[in-house]
């Protein structure tokens, strides 16, 4: 019976119901989108580092392991000395360039022989190798998004490179010139920014970074393994930051148009609950009327934020093909309690005032 | 009449004077009742001592202001007495606070008021069933329906208050007032917002009530004719009962 008058209330006020649900569903979308596209960024960044095919990762001393905040490049002729280390395959030496025009790039410069011998090279979709100091790779991504073919000219840090290739993504970067020319266009003739090191079978990963340990003490080393679980916005405290402020935005959001809601409709429905209360319902009862009220409005506004969810990740996977958005079953449920919750708190001193409405003042409202 | 010895809540006795030694259903003893409006206390009833058997059919009678609203709220429970002493069905109003007085009116108390007071989102069948509901003893279909077929309101029952005639609107809200089976039917100008034909109608149902089913009912109206057909008719003025 309360669900029938709380379903019918629902239906009375379809502009309030519309506004509420879709407070809610902006909620739940935000909550998802934000840490949808930041866990996706993190995890697909350090899948593409996966995807490069080493074992260990070397960096030099104080070196950030978001590499386009790395500066601090190491000379190349360590990778010499790491690839004399045993149950070492191969090492290449990756000089990153951080390029902020036109967009947000990261790109490697490459050692092409090395850089072959630890990632299996690269595979083809389009195009070839570098032919040319300033030729550039494009992953298919990349191609996508930005409508480049082979041949067209890409402007990188204010040069102009030839796409001499399309390669499969997946790779570190989604960018790659030669290690030669990146050295050149920074100044940082002989240098590396990392080197990846790939080991003749992984089970060797710690015996080789305690090799290489002793080498260069005080050098960042890494296991693929140890960077792939340091990816997560846990691991990076202004990510956290910016994620829980968002979150709180949107929790926010909701709460201030369900509260309102509620609140404007304990005005209008002041001699319903004076009726109620003349029938003999308590104050629990009115508060229970109110909070399912308030609960039913959200669980509509879950499912459709979950549907605007889906849809909105469809729309920036099309329209921004290099971004990833990662939806999790975890978060969805987590921002489907958030808003219930902020919901059911924002209902609360609405229905704890209903329920304190004196019944024959309820009964004389206009 | 008879005088009885009636035990109050407070452990004090006083005598109450009994018709036919029933203990009655109704009895105030200089019961007043103060609304404050901004600082100054407005005196609403001022003394009020009056005695309601079970099964009598009582009407109230006197001008606008008078108290008449208020001592039926404060018969309901639905406005807590300042002073004196209100017994309904033994219950001392004036000693339950206020999740008491809420409790009893859902299983003793049933109101008929002047503007219908239906739930507008709700249809008639659910306006009745939702007092089932409140009280908590679960749909009884078989007092639904014969209430529904003593009001006249079968053919009615899935439509919305909007959709029916203020007589309509009155039966269902009696419906509902009745369905829970209460100890006492409180109506406040029940045919006062009603044209003379369906007035008559719904007095005749009240009438049926307390003559078949000993209803008790408590009438506060305005309209000599409406009052006329109760069993005994109580005047007020300036908050004290005048006449019996």
């Amino acid at each position: 019976m309360v669900n029938r008058m709380i379903f019918e209330n629902i239906l009375h006020r379809p502009i309030r119901t519309l506004v509420s649900m879709l407070a809610v569903a902006i909620e739940v979308g935000m909550v998802m989108l934000v840490v949808g596209m930041t866990q996706g960024m993190l995890h697909e960044t350090a899948k593409r580092v996966q995807g490069v095919g080493a074992d260990i990762m070397v960096q030099p001393p104080g070196a950030s392991m978001f590499f386009g905040l790395t500066q601090a490049p190491m000379p190349v002729q360590i990778g010499d000395h790491l690839a004399q280390v045993p149950h070492v395959l191969a090492v290449t030496p990756v000089l990153f360039l951080f390029n902020a025009h036109g967009g947000i790039n990261l790109i490697y410069g490459v050692d092409m022989p090395t850089f072959k011998q630890v990632s299996g090279g690269f595979i083809f979709l389009k195009g070839g190798p570098f032919q040319h100091p300033y030729d550039i790779l494009v992953d298919d991504w990349y191609a996508r998004a930005n409508n480049v073919k082979v041949g067209s000219t890409l402007n990188f840090l204010n040069n102009n490179f030839r796409v001499a290739g399309i390669v499969e993504h997946g790779m570190g970067a989604r960018l790659f010139i030669p290690l030669s020319t990146a050295q050149d266009l920074t100044g940082a003739r002989d240098k590396a920014s990392i080197f990846f090191v790939k080991c003749t079978e992984p089970g060797y990963t710690h015996a080789v970074m305690n090799s290489m340990k002793g080498m260069l003490p005080k050098y960042q080393l890494r296991s693929i393994k140890e960077y792939m679980s340091l990816m997560t916005s846990n691991d990076l405290p202004a990510l956290n930051a910016f994620i829980t402020a968002m979150i709180t935005v949107a929790v926010g959001i909701g709460f201030l148009v369900i509260f309102l809601s509620m609140y404007t409709t304990i005005t209008e429905r002041t001699r319903e609950i004076g009726i109620l209360k003349s029938l003999g319902a308590g104050k629990r009862y009115i508060i229970s009327v109110i909070l399912r009220e308030a609960g039913l409005l959200s669980i509509i506004g879950i499912i459709t934020g979950y549907v605007g969810t889906w849809l909105a990740r469809k729309v920036i996977v099309a329209a921004f093909p290099t971004l990833t958005v990662e939806l999790t079953v975890h978060w969805a449920i987590w921002a489907g309690l958030l808003a219930i919750g902020g919901s059911l708190l924002g209902a609360f001193y609405p229905a704890i005032r209903a329920a304190r409405l004196d019944p024959v003042d309820s009964l004389a409202y206009e | 009449m008879g005088s009885a010895l009636l035990e109050t809540a407070e452990g004090q006795t006083r005598g109450i004077d009994l018709i036919g030694g029933m203990e009655p259903i109704i009895a105030t003893d200089n019961l007043t009742k103060t609304y404050r409006v901004g600082k100054v206390d407005v005196p609403a009833l001022r003394g009020v001592d009056l005695v309601v058997q079970e099964g009598e059919f009582l009407a109230v009678v006197g001008p606008s202001g008078c108290g008449k609203s208020t001592l039926l709220h404060v018969l309901g429970g639905l406005a807590r007495p300042t002073g004196g002493r209100v017994l309904v069905d033994g219950n001392n109003f004036t000693l339950m606070n206020d999740g008491e007085r809420t409790k009893f009116r859902r299983h003793k108390i049933g109101f008929v008021f002047q503007r219908y007071n239906l739930l507008p989102t709700l249809t008639a069948r659910h306006n009745i069933a939702i007092a089932q509901h409140i009280q908590g003893d679960g749909f009884n279909p078989h007092r639904f329906e014969s209430v529904a077929e003593m009001l006249g309101i079968k053919d009615k029952l899935d439509r919305k208050p909007y959709a029916l005639s203020g007589g309509e609107q009155q039966r269902v809200a009696i419906a509902r007032a009745v369905i829970c089976e209460p100890k006492l039917l409180l109506a406040d100008e029940p045919t006062g917002n009603l044209d003379t034909e369906n007035s008559q109608v719904v007095l005749n149902m009240l009438r049926i009530l307390n003559r078949d089913f000993r209803q008790t009912i408590l009438m506060i109206t305005h309209n000599p004719e409406a009052a006329s057909v109760a069993d005994r008719i109580v005047r007020m003025r300036d908050g004290r009962v005048v006449s019996d």
